[in-house]
């Protein structure tokens, strides 16, 4: 079995010259930061991992730099942002950073001797003098600051995380960027340490202070009350969901409708709670990408679709369907947007025409914000209409003719044995990805699939049906052992997680399904009117309001609650977790282990979905325990900056992290409960053990603090907790 | 009696009109834009309150007759846009934006202050109207003007009174939407209002027209180089009201007028949407277009000025309307050239009738306004004069320029500098920028 792990890309060996270790080691300290366009979840305390949770949480806050950072190393800081901003846009100002495609240290360093802002401080002989390459200009600070050796990596550290938002960009740009090569502005982990580094000499020459300042802070930060509040919240949770799970009388055994398997992702359990309580339904929890780890090609452009984890590894050509003339139709519309959005841009990034453009647009603006404003719902269908009178809308499928039968059969076999769907097959089986929708909301993906690498996943679950319903590869499965019988057909839907409104996928379906189809549509409509009932509540607003605003409307900041308040990871059938209410807190994985005796099945799921679910609980986690230092801040005064990022108001470093408006409910109570991850797992200990013993990453997360972990051990009939000296605690329930 | 009182302070005309649509539409969109954008924060109230007595200020101020009235409805206003720019005065960086538009405002309330002190006691009446119809020039009126014209210059953020505007940026984004829309117009209008005199002042226009100019052309070179999209929108705005400024110069005040109420509009939906600036297109790299494709787009160009000059009944004559229609050539050049370039050269009498209709309603739009504003008779071009023909050929060079510097490679040394130059001017006022984690403001404690 091929599975995918979550041990870190490494930095390069930590073997080396002091240098080079001292900034391979700085670097390890910080966590990666996505763009905009697929916001990932990450823990921002990631580099601190390896420190027990209670330490990390005061390190972290004493090197992350809060109010009291020195002035000189604010105004460092104000330069460097300066030149960040300008070097890492990726399209906003029509006349980028002259020689940004040298890199960033190189074009620094070119353009610095006529920087008016740098020779207030720093005579223009000195800035020609000043080295050539990153790695003289850290040798050469280095020595100016004459700092002892055995400091290099903390002070290295210090220039991370005290603007930490832009150097974890570039950390992903580094490491985990599909294309790193295609940006037009080069920079290496070296070149932004050399920039930092220079910058602060050239500024600061006496800012080896900053080491005492960072000692200072060490004595001031106290993360004790954090800790026991979060203890307590941990505590009541643990105990009140074991108790439940232990409590609980498995779901007797009932020929399904249909099955469904729906993303982990914790918004799937209310509703599949909903779907179940409207007819005869077996639903799944699998990752969201459903094993398809491809990269889709739509219009020209290439969409990643699987977790950040993994490469994708198949390119699949999204092909709209329909008769050759719509085609075309179609085709003609798309360049006439195209064409009107170009010269909209023409006339305003331009010299003179804006003058003209502003008041020849000025009506229309005015009429459409006003519109906008006060009947979004109108807005939004005025806007498809006319977009779908000039590109008429066509249903678009995935084209697998590149794909080999081999690839085919082994993607539609993982995917089924993953979600432990490998008997008793349904009539029908749907896959279903899901989406969020909201308008004019910077950090939009951030409610996408993390699954599928922050972006909607309807078009994996199309792949995965696509793939099942065709007749060679279900002869390979065959002959595998896993035999699908004919009466079963295989859909794609999507759940759109704004509006609860789940969209069957476009994909042949013969008459002989036609009427479980239409059953099933019907108990999906009525299950989305049940889960917005419940959520409309824990938005204090009315359930209609779900489908016609919060994702229409421009002025929403919170177009629906996300993946708060999320807590747990169940890994254990559905049949143990369907009576119960959890709440829309718990990632629910399908997992039994009768069928997994090696346990080679649950090593994939500890070492992959439940990573990335961690990942997520700590940025939630974080976000809420301190909004200004791992959030982002209020969405009221955000500022997108070279379509990547966000600042704060005027300038301020890149934003990581989710929005007041993303866990709080106003600017003091917080929606989101801060727990660390509980992961549960219904497998005997044994087979649980073995696991942790093998993966040294779980070890770590374990003894560290970073997840709880615990066992429904069926064999023994007991329920256990496992210790940070990793051993097993009776839990009495 | 009572009556003409009432008239000594208050004067209802279409530019009071105008200006007061403009501000209500605005503070209508705003108001429900704020409903669901600033739920959950604790300036949420304040925001209301403050933004209904803006309301209120405003149109006491557009409607004004009275000078002291006047002064009062100003100053107000601009305490109150203070207030709402800094709803969390904990936040250091957002405070400093708040303490320097304040004093920027308080040069301008100043000079208001002074010049209409000076002007009642040229004229020895207190009520606008009867001032502007009181010959009174001489060298104390000329110098209330430019006191005036100081205060104009301070509300629009014109040259070198642009720093608040560029460093404004930590209000809330509805906050930033009526700023550009509404106060920042304060300066056009408190020109409009006074049209009378300057266009008895020429020498005084031309010193508008050059400090106009300069603004115009600095704000729209800034805007080229920024990053961040809320910056990019203000040194756009530093721009938009230097052409308005050029447009009061020429002696054409009701285009001046439509350019910053169209512009406002305009200008608020850019801010209330730059939430999704991120997934906007990027300008496509300018095309260099064959020697006929750029015959074609002149003729684009011409006709787009045609047809704007039709539709606001202008006619080529050699005075200041001329540059009217340059600018609507150019952008008409503009248009051809873009849509040419995408439709490779096919269906180029399309191009064209999309051309002329762009020119077109360019024009309606100015001339809705100047129809409005007809009554008040301030459309009065001014004979051309050699620096006219300076700023005409600064700003298409300017567009020529940016055009080939967006498109080459190997960029010679004095634009590196002056991109350098450009960048470092147009960055916020240090005090502003935010340069550590963790707003004070934002930091809604868990324990």
């Amino acid at each position: 079995m091929k599975q995918f792990t979550a041990e870190m890309p490494s930095v390069g060996p930590a073997r080396g010259t002091p240098l080079e270790t001292a900034l391979s080691r700085s670097w390890k300290r910080l966590a990666p930061g996505w763009p905009l366009a697929n916001l990932i979840a990450v823990n921002p305390l990631q580099g601190f991992e390896a420190l027990p949770f209670e330490e990390a949480l005061a390190q972290a806050e004493a090197a992350f730099s809060g109010p009291g950072l020195p002035e000189p190393m604010q105004q460092v800081n104000r330069e460097s942002i300066k030149w960040l901003q300008v070097f890492f846009d990726e399209g906003q100002a029509l006349l980028p950073l002259p020689q940004k495609e040298k890199g960033l240290y190189a074009s620094w360093r070119a353009l610095a001797p006529w920087d008016a802002r740098l020779r207030r401080r720093v005579s223009e002989e000195r800035l020609q003098a000043w080295p050539e390459t990153p790695e003289a200009a850290l040798r050469q600070g280095l020595q100016e600051l004459d700092l002892p050796e055995a400091e290099w990596e903390r002070f290295f550290t210090l220039l991370l995380t005290t603007l930490p938002g832009w150097a974890a960009y570039l950390k992903y740009r580094v490491e985990w960027a599909p294309d790193s090569a295609s940006f037009g502005s080069p920079a290496s982990l070296t070149d932004f340490l050399a920039f930092r580094l220079s910058l602060t000499v050239l500024l600061w020459p006496e800012a080896a202070r900053l080491l005492q300042w960072h000692e200072d802070r060490q004595q001031v930060v106290d993360p004790r009350p954090v800790l026991d509040r979060l203890q307590q919240n941990e505590a009541a949770y643990q105990a009140a969901l074991l108790q439940e799970l232990q409590a609980a009388s498995p779901a007797p055994d009932a020929p399904p409708a249909a099955q469904l398997a729906f993303c982990i992702d914790v918004r799937s359990e209310p509703f599949r709670r909903a779907l179940e309580s409207c007819g005869a339904y077996q639903t799944l929890g699998v990752a969201g990408f459903f094993g398809v780890p491809v990269a889709f090609q739509k219009d020209g452009t290439r969409t990643p679709s699987c977790p950040v984890l993994l490469q994708p590894q198949q390119e699949v050509p999204l092909v709209p369907q329909g008769p050759e003339v719509q085609q075309q139709d179609r085709q003609r519309g798309y360049a006439q947007l195209e064409t009107l959005k170009h010269l909209y841009q023409s006339l305003k990034q331009a010299f003179t025409t804006p003058f003209a453009l502003a008041e020849a647009l000025g009506g229309w603006m005015g009429g459409w914000m006003a519109v906008k404003t006060w009947a979004p719902a109108l807005a939004q269908a005025l806007k498809q209409g006319w977009t779908g009178a000039i590109q008429p809308p066509l249903p678009v499928e995935p084209d697998l003719s590149g794909l080999t039968l081999e690839v085919r059969s082994q993607y539609a076999e993982q995917a089924l044995r993953a979600m432990g769907l490998t008997d008793h097959f349904a009539p029908l089986v749907v896959f279903c990805g899901h989406r969020s929708t909201s308008t004019n909301n910077a950090q939009a993906s951030s409610l996408d699939c993390g699954a599928c690498g922050g972006r909607p996943g309807g078009e994996n679950a199309q792949v995965l049906a696509a793939l099942l319903n065709q007749a060679d590869v279900r002869g390979a499965l065959a002959a595998r052992g896993l035999v699908i019988p004919d009466t079963t057909w295989f859909l794609g839907a999507e759940h759109n997680t704004t509006t609860d409104v789940v969209t069957l996928l476009p994909h042949a379906l013969p008459e002989a399904w036609a009427e479980a189809v239409a059953d099933l549509q019907a108990d999906l409509k009525q299950a989305g009117a049940l889960n917005r009932r419940w959520r409309a509540a824990q938005l204090g607003t009315r359930p209609s309001e779900l489908v016609q605003h919060r994702a229409a409307d421009w002025s929403e900041v919170c177009p629906e609650w996300g993946l708060a308040r999320n807590a747990a990871f169940l890994v254990a059938p559905r049949a143990l977790s369907q009576p119960l209410n959890l709440q829309g807190r718990v990632f629910l994985h399908s997992y039994d282990w009768r069928k997994d005796e090696a346990g080679t099945w649950l090593e994939g799921i500890l070492t992959a979905p439940m990573v990335v679910a961690q990942w997520i609980n700590a940025q939630y986690l974080f976000s809420t325990l301190h909004n200004g230092l791992y959030g982002s801040g209020s969405k009221v005064t955000h500022n997108v900056t070279g379509r990547v990022g966000l600042m704060q108001g005027n300038a301020s470093d890149l934003l990581q992290g989710l929005a007041r408006q993303s866990v709080f409910v106003d600017d003091v109570h917080a929606y989101h409960e801060p727990v660390r991850l509980l992961t549960v797992v219904e497998a005997p200990r044994r087979v649980v053990d073995r696991v942790v013993e093998q993966h040294t990453l779980l070890q770590k997360l374990l003894a560290n603090g970073w997840i709880h972990l615990a066992c429904l051990d069926p064999e023994a009939r007991q329920t256990y907790t496992l210790t940070r000296q990793l051993h097993w605690q009776t839990c009495l329930g | 009696m009572e009556l003409a009182i009432l008239a000594s302070w208050v004067h209802l005309d279409g530019l009071g009109g105008v200006m007061g649509g403009l501000v209500g539409f605005i503070g209508l969109i705003v108001g429900r834009f704020a409903w669901k954008y600033l739920r959950g924060d604790r300036s949420q109230k304040p925001f209301y309150r403050r933004l209904l007595m803006l309301m209120g200020t405003l149109g006491v101020l557009v409607t004004a007759n009275h000078l002291l009235l006047f002064w009062g409805a100003w100053v107000l206003s601009n305490i109150l846009l203070v207030q709402l720019m800094v709803p969390h005065p904990q936040w250091r960086a957002a405070r400093a934006s708040g303490v320097l538009a304040g004093k920027n405002f308080l040069i301008g309330a100043l000079a208001l202050g002074l010049g209409f002190l000076l002007l009642a006691d040229v004229t020895g009446q207190t009520s606008i109207q009867a001032i502007l119809n009181t010959p009174g020039a001489g060298s104390r009126s000329t110098l209330a003007l430019a006191l005036l014209a100081l205060a104009a210059w301070t509300q629009s953020a014109l040259w070198p009174f642009h720093r608040w505007l560029l460093s404004s940026l930590n209000s809330p984004t509805p906050v930033s939407a009526l700023m550009h829309a509404g106060l920042i117009n304060g300066g056009g209008f408190l020109f409009a209002r006074f049209a009378p005199l300057y266009l008895e002042t020429s020498a005084l226009l031309l010193a508008l027209f050059v400090g106009g100019l300069l603004t115009a052309w600095l704000g729209t070179f800034w805007k080229l180089l920024q990053s961040d999209v809320k910056r990019m929108l203000a040194c756009s705005t530093m721009g938009q009201m230097g052409f308005m400024i050029m447009q009061v110069a020429l002696g054409l005040i009701p285009a001046a007028v439509a350019h910053l109420f169209w512009h406002g509009l305009f200008k608020a939906y850019l801010f209330l949407s730059s939430g999704s600036a991120a997934q906007e297109k990027k300008a496509p790299a300018p095309a260099a277009g064959s020697r006929w494709v750029w015959l074609w787009a002149g003729l684009g160009g011409g006709l787009a000025s045609f047809s704007f000059a039709q539709m606001t009944g202008k006619t080529l004559a050699a005075d200041t309307t001329f540059f009217l229609l340059v600018i609507a050539g150019l952008a008409g050049l503009q248009v051809a050239l873009t849509l040419l370039t995408d439709l490779h050269g096919t269906r180029i009498f399309g191009a064209l009738l999309l051309t002329g209709g762009f020119g077109a309603v360019y024009g309606v739009s100015v001339a809705a306004i100047e129809s409005l504003l007809a009554p008040l008779n301030l459309m009065q071009p001014q004979p051309l004069h050699p620096l006219h023909g300076v700023g005409l050929v600064l700003l298409l060079g300017s567009w020529w320029g940016a055009r080939l510097l967006a498109s080459t490679k190997e960029l010679p040394r004095w634009y590196q500098r002056l991109y350098l130059w450009g960048l470092n001017a147009s960055q916020p006022a240090p005090p502003t920028v935010t340069a550590y984690r963790s707003l004070e403001r934002t930091t809604p404690s868990f324990t």
